[in-house]
């Protein structure tokens, strides 16, 4: 949920922004991130990592503070949000605005909860965030507590009912407006725009050490985008290893049990702390 | 060839193909051919041994390319800045002189386009290193002769079916290369089938005929 959002409190009216909340950009959350290592005194960090939305945050610090990144990870991203993954998000939107719950995002004010549509924009989601081959390997046309089929709108199928589970988990811990301003602000994502168009000119002179990882199932940050990172990188001379991890779990693989994930990221942590001088725990 | 020395190195191999620290002799004399400090590209890089080697014993900022998956995931979980990439396609998108030596080891064979991927290793590094079989080597030689077959060796073990050389060369040739691009043939060494360099002082046919592969140190004719 991050830190402060269209539900909390508008300290002029005393009640929660809503759509009032201005639309933000990863550059701000990046910016707030690094206003907050001010503050507690931390001029650089080691390593900066993060996956998908994570991902162009670590992008951005790199881009935007590159003294104070000494190393990055950026995982199953992108440096702009393609098209596809746009409509996907706008499909989402959708659903949470259609909800006649909503009320034009007073929802707080009117004790209402867009539950319905929210839970459909997370079910999408989730579909992007998984891979054909995965969908097919946990649930494949298997039925849900029935031997046959009931010829009916019920959630026949294991997959059916799965996605009706994710969506309806995520309302009890996600507020469906924040939905539509991080949507929006990995919609707007576009490194190379703010630089000329030229993607490189992010990384000019970066210092970083930079390990970017993709997973071959991830269709909505497929290898082709992670590609393009390190080419850029590489026409900026930066310092970076590039690792395609083979896997049917599609994009949410950052998130999961991937030995070869592990063993990447620990060499390449390794490595950062030899350069940085810091001693190893093993 | 004027110019060009045959470097005496020294490696006390004794007709071991490993040298005294266990690393293959060729890639101890490529890590020789390489400045302290140096900023190098190695092309077709496989497990990361040579990388690892120079980054030891050299000192030096190292980067990777590795076209097979297996290899780039071992390099980086070793610590290796290494990218998956194809010498043929990705060395364009490295800007003119990024490294100081750019290393083609044992993989100039495997190329498509062997002259473009040399122009393009000069262009991006003031220095190139180049290992690669000889595919004038007696052995070679007779096995086509005599044999009638495709050559199979220590160095060259593939059918001829399911190889990814495709585009052998002899020391001849390499050297005929080197001029046709321009550039300027700086060191080489030639070792022979147990690993010892060849004597400086012998011709180079001498070299092409008992070279079972060889090294060459490049640079940019200016």
């Amino acid at each position: 949920m991050g830190t402060t959002g269209p539900s909390s409190t508008d300290f002029k009216t005393g009640k929660p922004w809503g759509l009032g909340f201005p639309v933000i950009t990863i550059r701000d959350m990046v910016r707030a991130q690094a206003m907050l290592l001010d503050h507690l005194g931390i001029e650089s960090l080691f390593t900066v990592a993060g996956g998908s939305m994570g991902g162009m945050q670590v992008l951005q610090w790199a881009a935007s503070y590159p003294d104070r990144v000494f190393s990055a990870l950026p995982i199953a991203c992108a440096t702009r949000h393609s098209a596809q993954n746009i409509a996907f998000h706008e499909v989402g939107r959708q659903a949470i605005m259609a909800d006649p719950e909503w009320r034009g995002g007073r929802y707080l004010l009117e004790n209402t909860n867009p539950r319905r549509g929210l839970a459909v924009a997370r079910m999408g989601a989730h579909i992007t965030y998984l891979s054909d081959a995965a969908l097919h390997r946990k649930f494949g046309r298997k039925f849900q507590d029935r031997a046959n089929p009931t010829f009916s709108f019920d959630a026949d199928f294991e997959v059916e009912s799965y996605l009706r589970h994710q969506g309806i988990s995520f309302v009890e811990r996600f507020d469906a407006n924040s939905y539509l301003y991080l949507t929006r602000a990995m919609d707007y994502f576009d490194l190379a725009a703010d630089h000329d168009g030229i993607l490189a000119k992010a990384f000019h002179r970066t210092p970083a050490r930079f390990c970017v990882i993709s997973f071959t199932s991830d269709w909505l940050f497929p290898t082709s985008e992670s590609r393009a990172i390190v080419q850029a990188l590489n026409a900026a001379s930066a310092r970076v290893s590039f690792a395609e991890i083979v896997t049917d779990k599609g994009h949410d693989a950052f998130l999961l049990d991937e030995p070869e994930l592990f063993a990447i990221v620990r060499g390449f942590l390794d490595g950062a702390g030899k350069a940085r001088g810091l001693g190893s725990e093993s | 060839m004027s110019t060009l020395s045959r470097a005496d190195i020294d490696v006390s191999s004794n007709g071991i193909a490993r040298a005294a620290g266990g690393a293959r002799v060729d890639l101890v004399l490529v890590t020789e051919m390489v400045e302290r400090g140096a900023k190098v590209l190695d092309v077709g890089c496989g497990d990361g041994e040579l990388l690892r080697l120079l980054s030891e014993t050299r000192d030096v900022d190292g980067r990777g390319i590795e076209l097979s998956r297996e290899g780039v995931n071992e390099c980086v979980a070793k610590g290796l800045a290494v990218i998956q990439g194809d010498a043929d396609t990705d060395l364009s998108n490295y800007p003119d002189d990024a490294f100081d030596y750019v290393i083609l080891s044992q993989t100039l064979q495997a190329t498509r386009q062997p002259r473009i991927v040399l122009e393009h290793m000069l262009r991006i590094g003031r220095h190139a290193i180049v290992s690669f079989p000889n595919f004038g080597h007696w052995q070679v030689r007779l096995q086509l002769l005599f044999a009638g077959h495709m050559p199979r060796t220590d160095m060259l073990p593939f059918s001829w079916y399911d190889t990814p050389n495709i585009h052998h060369c002899t020391i001849k040739d390499f050297r005929q290369l080197c001029t046709a691009v321009g550039v300027r043939m700086e060191k080489a060494v030639a070792l022979n089938a147990w690993g010892s360099p060849l004597r400086l002082a012998a011709p180079w046919w001498f070299w092409n005929l008992f070279g079972e592969q060889a090294v060459f140190l490049l640079s940019r004719r200016d």
